[in-house]
């Protein structure tokens, strides 16, 4: 056995080991167990289980309580209590809408008499537009979403924002999962003529991308290969890209097969030109730009005439950038471009593009004076501004460039220029509710929409799972399988394969894949209603707490931390969509000065984290720092560690500092002048809870001594050198040392573990 | 700033270095089952007994030409100006703006040196006469043809982003061995952007938790984010702050004694405090002496063309003697003139440029490190994502060369002298070849660990730093 073969199995057996032990018990795993042929659970059909007897028949509510209460009592456990209406509305509003809740909304649900408290509850906040936001971003992990294209130049992506508002837009309108999986993969080919669905590919465009690429033929089997990997981990829960090299050490995918799912994927191509604008909003806009043309003819021409020569040598010398075999498929005429051809060439425009936005500093460095001459030409041509159109900007979307595929090859150990055999477009037969059905279109090969069917159909046994378990993973930490990208056999075990069968089921036969009756189930659920206490009893069976005898808590991710704290100083800007913005950072931070320009606008700097700007190579750093999702590849699930950066950049950060001020000023603002009531407000606000005993007389017994710290050393320190001027909030030191006491009270209790958990 | 101001914010009663870890060592960072919350940079047991405790990478951006440094050829200076012979030039798969030039002689004059008889140029006088603590990898090769991807794959052995640098894995396969400074640092200098082979992507932790990510330092003495107050807070008022908070958060968390995450985030503020001391401490060379930063080229005498690059080597062994793993520093231009080693045009003026900036500092590196005994115990690797060809570009230019380059290794555990080499003109590898996953193997195989055994798992795959490639260069190890 090779040592990597013999590593990874220690790893699984170690990783898998507990699941194992665990799901003994069910009869299901017994059977797989002693029966070796039996296909592998994930690729069995899903059935719907019965739910099973409990004990505790008074404290199971739903059908999900019973399957995991079954599972607690067959270890001689009970579940935890309810926690309380405080706890419970924080931990949902967290989960659900991704801020905490008012104090008010906590008050309002604490003292909801009816019977109907938690259901009016959740359903407030499923019908919550910031729903949509918070659901959104957990999918664009898996899209491995950006506003840039990744490698070295990282030039920005100005449309993708579009594909981001689709994300939260679908999650907002419940559009059913299997639709949105069609879209999202072939939307192009389902509806060319609508905006949605071309928005919709922008999961599949949002691959990294290199505009400096040389040779385009290794650019486009990455992007193959990309395309493929993606889709086969986050749809189906299948580590396909194991088997680009090789025959699958582990599951049943040969290489053979890698490749013909790849098939799908090798006539897709990128436009990030479509125009949005339609009907009559389209024909006013050609009119108008038919106008402002006609206007300043005379003037374009003139520039063309001065910057077209540099323009084609540009492109000439570009030419002779590619290697040979990428500069064959670009000098062919046009004619001679078989498919694959012609989506080199398409690519390489864009190239050209990079190429040539240069074209005005070459001309300044090669001829001064007909620069200077084209800068009056622009100056004129600038006086006619008034009469041109907004720019409407445009779609980025996938698209096919014709009806035939180039070839797909299975290639040598997965290197791109050793081609073997071709092979026909199809999906793993060991995980095959049958072979899709492909229909090209006058434009496109329909490959990707046949996938697409296939996938989204209520048939196919892994879509459902794979994505019940993701939203299960989300709510609880940890998946019902917990390696949620992986359903083979490396992967671990379902720790309740019959749970996990009841979701999916239901989800797809009796929801009609609707995303948000999946959630209220889940947050309905008793399980999920439960406390998150220490129980020694339970915590010597289960330290992992798998069997969720109680609600694991977990501690907030990046955005909900960011969005928390603006929410709570009242800073947050509840503006919805549009192109991404780039909060304040502080100077110095990132290795590329170019990378972050602020947006001018101030309120752009409190928008919800969602809508910060992701560029690839240069994240926004106090997101970074609480482990936000990496988006050069599927990111599963986010990474909790706890570092001292972290500390540094809560508690240093002039940025939160000035936070914790708006949020001192918001308390004083609501809570007048008594500082017992001042307390009580500012943990209603962060907590959802009011101060016990103890917490009040520590915080007074604070702001005494702080007081008199404050009145014997405080004085100004100079502004940190190289910090970018913050220019919403404005920090700067009460005159009264009381006062500048309670903003320290507030910016230590919101750094306290409390406000980064929901429990 | 001057470091009485920067006064800590929490008294470190009580905080040992017994406080780091808890839990056992677990070899090759395979994470424990302990129920215990994993602190991810606790110090892991290695595989091997260690011969080096730490890297420091000289990465040449943009690729510098072996055949005016290392690598001398009297046949190519022989061959001046004619074509490349097809013997040579046979499936070469070029992608260059302007294709093969004549072959293009250096300009150097050459000597052996030391015991090992070591070539160099006249470019490196400086070096010359540190040869003897050096091995030379004349047989290097790589993949690709852009500094972006030959970039990527030097540091992360991927084509594409999203893999884990060298110093990432070298993070997570030991932890840390200071916690009040990050254990993956990286220098940048200069502000060429070196064909765009240096950004963050060379640094990164890829599909590893983040925290494993190269920080990169800033200029200036504070060289991390964050390291300093809010301008408005004074460091007692400060200190009363975080003592507040430590009493809130032991209160909160009296009714849940075993979580270990918890603790670890309450402790994190200490770590903090330690490293807000400790980081500007790390970076500030006024401690060193004339003589110390005279040997790096610091002097006050000295010309501008050394001191950044000399301030960050003085600075890289600073953290090396301060326990900090994997130092990754990048060379710049020292002026606007030219951008890097990335020589496509006038390849004597760069090259000249260049090789003052880093003789000296190097070779001052090499000799401190030695002087202080901590050479045996620090990796200093010398490397580039390429070298350039044998024939010229634009007349007086060299193209990039993936095919044959040199690379050298000196310190922690590595028998000097040279290996491998390339053909009569020094386009290919041709005998003690080594791709720089075997490099890596190498690096790993020092610092104690085993590059088949240390893995991450990630979509189904046990990922190793250098993919399914790399041998250990046993000729090189003593």
């Amino acid at each position: 056995m090779s040592p990597l073969r013999k590593a990874a199995l220690a790893l699984a057996l170690s990783s898998g080991l507990f699941a194992t032990a665990l799901a003994a018990d069910s009869p299901d795993a017994e059977k797989s167990a002693r029966a070796a042929p039996a296909p592998h659970w994930a690729y069995q059909p899903v059935q719907r289980p019965d739910a099973p007897k409990v004990r505790q028949k008074k404290w199971a509510r739903t059908p999900i309580d019973k399957f995991v209460l079954a599972q607690l009592e067959s270890k001689q456990l009970g579940p935890s209590a309810d926690a309380d209406r405080a706890t419970f509305i924080r931990r949902a509003t967290l989960d659900a809408i991704g801020i905490v809740p008012t104090p008010e909304e906590v008050e309002a649900f604490v003292n909801d008499r009816s019977p109907k408290a938690y259901e009016k509850l959740i359903d407030r906040l499923l019908a919550s537009p910031h729903y949509g936001e918070r659901q959104a971003r957990r999918w664009l992990d898996l899209a491995r979403y950006a506003d840039s294209d990744g490698y070295n130049a990282d030039g920005t992506r100005p449309n993708m924002w579009r594909y981001r508002d689709y994300v939260i837009e679908a999650f907002n309108r419940d559009k059913p999962y299997d639709q949105f999986i069609k879209e999202q993969l072939a939307g192009d080919e389902l509806r060319p003529d609508s905006n949605e669905a071309l928005i919709a590919t922008g999961f599949l465009r949002s691959y990294p991308d290199e505009i400096n690429a040389r040779d385009l033929n290794l650019k486009k089997q990455e992007i193959a290969t990309d395309l493929t990997d993606t889709v086969g981990a986050v749809f189906l829960a299948q580590t396909v890209g194991c088997a680009n090299c090789h025959n699958h050490k582990f599951d049943a995918i040969s290489q053979k097969e890698y490749f013909q799912l790849q098939a799908y994927f090798v006539n897709a191509s990128a436009r990030d030109d479509v125009m949005p604008l339609k009907d009559n909003e389209l024909s006013q806009y050609r009119q108008k730009l038919a106008a402002y043309e006609a206007a300043t003819q005379s003037v374009r021409t003139q520039m063309d005439a001065i910057l077209q020569p540099i323009v084609d040598k540009l492109e000439a010398d570009r030419v002779f950038g590619f290697v040979p075999a990428t500069r064959d498929s670009i000098t062919k005429p046009e004619e001679q471009r078989d498919a694959y051809d012609r989506w080199i060439y398409h690519r390489s425009l864009w190239t050209m593009v990079g190429r040539t936005r240069n074209a005005e500093n070459r001309l300044k460095e090669q001829d001064p004076a007909a620069h200077a001459r084209y800068q009056e030409l622009k100056q004129q041509l600038a006086a006619f501004d008034s009469i041109k159109p907004t720019d409407p900007g445009n779609i980025s979307t996938i698209v096919e460039l014709g009806p035939e595929s180039p070839p797909t090859h299975i290639l040598a150990n997965g290197i791109y220029d050793r081609r073997l055999d071709v092979v026909e477009p199809g999906v793993p037969v060991a995980f095959a509710a049958g072979q899709p059905n492909i229909v090209p279109t006058a434009t496109s090969s329909g490959r990707r929409t046949a996938l697409a069917n296939w996938i989204a159909s209520e048939n196919n046994p892994l879509t459902a799972r794979v994505f019940v378990n993701r939203v299960w993973n989300q709510f609880f930490g940890h998946g019902i399988v917990d390696t949620v990208s992986d359903f083979g056999k490396m992967g671990e075990r379902s720790i309740n394969p019959q749970l996990l069968d009841y979701l999916a089921y239901t989800f797809v036969h009796e929801h009609g894949w609707s995303v948000k009756k999946l959630q209220r189930q889940i947050m309905l659920s008793r399980v999920y209603r439960q406390s998150s206490a220490h129980r020694p009893d339970a915590y010597a069976l289960d330290p992992h707490n798998r069997l969720l005898w109680s609600f694991p808590r977990q501690r907030l991710d990046a955005e909900q931390i960011r969005d928390s704290l603006l929410a709570s100083a009242g800073l947050l800007q509840e503006k919805m969509g549009g192109p991404a913005v780039f909060p304040p950072v502080p100077g110095n931070f990132g290795a590329n000065p170019n990378a972050w320009t602020v947006s001018n606008n101030p309120e752009d700097h409190h928008r919800r984290s969602v809508y910060v700007f992701i560029r690839r190579n240069t994240a926004y750093p106090l997101l970074e720092t609480f482990d936000m999702a990496n988006p050069n590849s599927v990111h599963s699930r986010r990474d909790v560690t706890t570092t001292a950066p972290q500390a540094l950049a809560l508690i240093n950060s002039d940025l939160v500092y000035g936070w914790s001020q708006a949020l001192a000023s918001r308390v004083v603002r609501e809570a007048g002048a008594s500082e017992d009531a001042r307390i009580d407000r500012l943990f209603r606000i962060l907590f959802s809870r009011g101060p016990d005993a103890i917490e009040k007389q520590k915080l007074i017994a604070f702001l005494d001594s702080q007081e008199q710290i404050n009145r014997q050393t405080h004085s100004a320190a100079p502004a940190e050198p190289g910090m970018q001027k913050v220019s919403t909030v404005q920090i700067s030191s009460p005159q009264d040392p009381r006062e500048s006491a309670f903003v320290d009270l507030v910016h230590a209790v919101a750094n306290s573990n409390e406000f980064s958990y929901r429990f | 700033m001057n470091k009485t101001s920067r006064r800590r914010f929490l008294s470190a009663a009580g905080l040992g270095a017994g406080a780091l870890a808890a839990h056992g060592l677990i070899p090759g960072g395979i994470l424990s089952s302990a129920n215990a919350f994993d602190d991810p940079l606790a110090p892991k047991a290695p595989h091997f007994t260690p011969k080096a405790k730490s890297v420091i990478w000289l990465h040449m951006a943009g690729a510098p030409s072996s055949l005016d440094l290392f690598d001398y050829k009297p046949e190519l200076v022989r061959l001046r100006g004619q074509p490349l012979p097809d013997s040579f030039g046979k499936n070469l798969k070029t992608a260059t703006d302007g294709g093969v030039g004549a072959l293009l002689a250096t300009n150097r004059t050459w000597k052996q040196y030391g015991e090992t008889g070591a070539w160099i140029s006249d470019l490196l006088p400086n070096l010359a006469r540190q040869v003897d603590r050096i091995a030379f990898l004349k047989g290097s090769k790589t993949e690709g043809s852009t500094h972006v991807i030959s970039s990527l794959k030097l540091h992360t052995s991927g084509l594409v982003p999203g893999r884990p640098a060298l110093g990432a894995w070298v993070q997570y396969g030991l932890g840390s061995a200071n916690r009040d400074l990050p254990a993956f640092v990286v220098l940048p200098t200069g502000t060429g952007n070196a064909g765009g082979g240096r950004g963050a992507t060379i640094w990164s932790s890829g599909f590893l938790p983040a925290t494993y990510q190269g920080t990169a330092f800033r200029q200036g003495d504070s060289p991390i984010l964050h390291l300093d107050r809010p301008s408005v807070v004074s460091s007692d008022q400060q200190r009363g702050m975080l003592q507040l908070l430590r009493d809130l958060n032991e209160h909160q968390s009296a009714g849940r004694p075993l979580d270990s995450e918890l603790q670890a985030r309450a402790r994190s503020y200490e770590l903090a405090d330690r490293m807000q001391v400790a980081a500007p401490e790390a970076v500030d060379l006024t401690k060193e002496s004339q003589a110390t930063k005279a040997l790096y080229g610091i002097a006050d005498s000295s010309t501008p063309a050394t001191r950044e690059y000399a301030t960050a080597l003085l600075r890289a062994r600073r953290l090396v003697e301060r326990g900090v793993r994997f130092i990754h520093v990048i060379s710049g231009a020292p002026d606007n003139s030219i951008d890097s080693w990335d020589a496509h045009r006038d390849i004597e003026k760069n090259h000249s440029v260049m090789s003052r900036q880093v003789d000296q500092p190097i070779a001052g590196l090499l000799a401190d490190l030695h002087a202080l005994g901590l050479l045996d115990t620090t990796l200093v690797v010398w490397t580039s994502e390429f070298g350039r060809t044998p024939y010229g570009q634009t007349g007086d230019g060299r193209d990039h060369n993936p095919w044959g380059y040199t690379t050298w290794i000196a310190g922690g555990g590595i028998k000097p002298g040279t290996y491998g080499g390339t053909d009569e003109i020094g386009l290919r590898a041709v005998s003690g070849i080594v791709d720089t996953y075997d490099v890596q193997a190498t690096i790993l195989r020092q610092l104690g660990l085993d590059h088949l055994k240390l893995t991450y798992q990630y979509q189904g795959r046990s990922e190793r730093a250098t993919t399914v490639y790399g041998e250990v260069i046993e000729d090189i190890i003593v």
